[in-house]
């Protein structure tokens, strides 16, 4: 069993509802994503970009079979689970930020400061937070808490507070364009493994070896495209 | 060095969003402090066991010196990377649950090594002088000056392999990570290892100048000094520019990526980091200027700051340059970085950045400048209370 997902870019409308339901879901405090949602070639979201093609590109933790993250870690406080998903320990986490500096995809975000204090500072009422309340622990290692530590690493844990009650990910259920798909990679007759087959899916920087667990479809057409020769 | 404790606690405090570090730049002054604290240890030991390894007696009077500033600076090292560190408290998960895949571990191991060997080597050294009050301390032995001279000896070959290994390892915690061009490149521990014995044999030359002062007796140890300076510091411009070469040849467009941020914003950094150690090297080679104290000091110190220069340079091309960066799709003229969320909430700036300028803090130049305070303390106090240079004084 490999855990994976595929991103279907035909079907992104690049909306962003991932993102917000992926923050909302896991009490990410401001300035901090999990999952970010970007136009390629564009400064901006939803602007295309003047040339060339208009598609959307929604980037998260992309649970490595070969996570450097892992491997750079001192204290073994990130690690792979059985079925590859790539989890954070925040009572092991040092804040030594190696796995920031070694992650290709910059999804790994930092506690510079209390999450609560970040909150204050962005308007919310004092002591106020949002996202799943409760902790969750996973081999008995605290992998969620609705509040993080100062100075600790977090990024996506594939909803595996989730997971466990046969949920699928906040950012899966929040996608209104269905663009999102879980699933085994391992099972050649899973959904995943069929969609990767059938309509080609490529990971991100494949060059660097990472091997992800998240694919990707490429879009295939937006609008009328017309070639002048 | 009070003040740096100080704004430690402050930064304890407040946690690491006094610095200006964000996840795009993760890190900064304090990681490029222990390259730089651990270059300038090794060149210490490396110079002091080559003595006994391979014979450069001219060398000997300053064997002390040298293993006395390697202890400094490795331990200085070691406090640099602390307040890098976001959850200090837990420092000691690093010996509960160690990981041994990652070379920080193994980084941990060799720089602890390398502190108590230099420990050692520097207190087998001393034995011989051990009189006086200073007795209490001493182990006795027969014949110390023969016990000394003998251990010195077996302790050199071992001296070495430390030496040359906390220069490897600490490269290796870089030229790991394939996510980052600036650092993934085999060049990168061979170049450690000679900045390392030029910075390092520096060090110990200014703490010999200022030591013993300029005497006849010490003169051709100096010259052999600055010898060894240049060479190491020639070996590793050759190994920098052999690797921009190669890439910039080659021409794939992440390399001009990531030179671009050196040679087009960092342009007077690189030049400044060439520069001044080659000045340096051209100075101290001249025999007139080795003949003063002020010039022979004023040189070694222009050739450290070179070097400091360098550590530094070790962030913005690597951190700067995006690792998530690609041509679109139909955009093939487009390099394009994939936005990073910043980590830190500041009104009315954007959350989402493609790159990250970072520049020091107060915070973290006074913490620095506290550590290179406590570097400098350890090598004039073990100066004035232990027997590190008065043997010398007396012959003279």
């Amino acid at each position: 069993m490999r855990r994976g997902w595929v991103i279907d870019l035909e079907k992104c409308i690049g909306c962003r509802s991932c993102m917000v339901a992926c923050k909302q879901h896991n009490g990410q405090p401001p300035g901090t994503w999990w999952n970010r949602v970007f136009t390629p070639g564009s400064r901006e979201n939803q602007v295309a970009p003047e040339k060339g093609k208009e598609y959307f590109l929604p980037v998260t933790c992309q649970h490595c079979a070969n996570p450097p993250c892992v491997k750079v870690c001192p204290v073994d406080a990130t690690y792979s689970t059985e079925d590859g998903t790539v989890l954070i320990d925040f009572e092991r986490c040092i804040g030594c930020r190696y796995c920031i500096s070694a992650c290709p995809y910059g999804v790994r975000q930092f506690n510079w400061e209390e999450p609560k204090k970040t909150l204050y500072k962005a308007g919310y009422v004092e002591n106020y937070t949002y996202g799943y309340p409760k902790d969750f622990r996973k081999d008995g290692r605290l992998v969620y808490m609705p509040v993080r530590f100062k100075g600790i690493t977090e990024k996506c844990h594939f909803c595996v507070h989730y997971y466990e009650e046969g949920l699928e990910p906040a950012c899966v259920r929040g996608c209104p364009g269905g663009a999102r798909f879980t699933g085994d990679l391992d099972d050649p007759e899973s959904v995943v493994s069929k969609l990767i087959r059938d309509r080609d899916g490529f990971n991100l920087l494949p060059e660097k070896g990472t091997k992800p667990s998240c694919y990707y479809l490429p879009p295939r057409r937006k609008e009328n495209l017309s070639y002048d020769f | 060095m009070a003040a740096g404790i100080i704004a430690w606690l402050y930064q304890f405090q407040e946690g690491l969003i006094i610095t200006d570090l964000s996840n795009p730049f993760s890190w900064g002054l304090y990681v490029s402090g222990l390259a730089f604290f651990v270059g300038n240890a090794a060149g210490g030991l490396v110079l002091s066991s080559s003595i006994y390894m391979f014979g450069l007696t001219k060398l000997k009077p300053f064997a002390k010196l040298g293993a006395l500033t390697a202890f400094a600076n490795v331990t200085a090292a070691m406090l640099i990377v602390l307040p890098d560190i976001g959850q200090p408290l837990r420092l000691w998960h690093l010996i509960v649950y160690p990981q041994f895949r990652s070379p920080l571990v193994w980084d941990v191991i060799v720089l602890n090594m390398y502190a108590i060997l230099s420990l050692a080597y520097l207190y087998i050294l001393m034995l011989p002088d051990l009189t006086g009050k200073l007795q209490k301390i001493a182990i006795k032995v027969k014949d110390p000056l023969e016990f000394s001279e003998k251990w010195a000896k077996r302790l050199a070959p071992l001296a070495l392999v430390f030496a040359a290994s906390i220069h490897i390892v600490t490269a290796w915690i870089f030229s790991t990570q394939g996510g980052r061009e600036w650092w993934f490149t085999p060049a990168l521990a061979p170049d450690f290892l000679a900045v390392a014995v030029s910075a390092g044999t520096t060090i110990v030359l200014m703490a010999s100048v200022l030591a013993f002062g300029i005497k006849d007796a010490y003169k051709e140890g100096y010259k052999t000094m600055v010898k060894i300076i240049a060479a190491a510091f020639f070996i590793h411009l050759f190994l920098m520019y052999n690797d921009f070469f190669i890439h910039t040849w080659y021409g794939a467009e992440s390399s001009a990526h990531t030179l671009g941020v050196l040679f087009k914003d960092y342009l007077a950094a690189h030049a400044f980091e060439v520069i001044a150690p080659l000045a340096a090297v051209a100075l101290l080679l001249n025999g007139k200027v080795r003949e003063s104290k002020a010039a022979i000091i004023a040189s070694s110190s222009l050739l450290l700051l070179g070097v400091f220069i360098h550590r530094f340079l070790l962030m913005p091309p690597a951190f700067e340059a995006i690792p998530l960066t690609f041509n679109p799709i139909g955009l093939q003229e487009i390099f394009w970085s994939y936005p990073v969320a910043s980590g830190r909430y500041v009104e009315g700036m954007d959350t989402f950045v493609d790159r990250w300028n970072y520049f020091p803090t107060w915070v973290e130049m006074i913490i620095f400048l506290g550590v290179l305070a406590y570097m400098y303390f350890v090598v004039a106090l073990a100066s004035d209370y232990l027997p590190v240079i008065k043997k010398e004084q007396e012959v003279i």
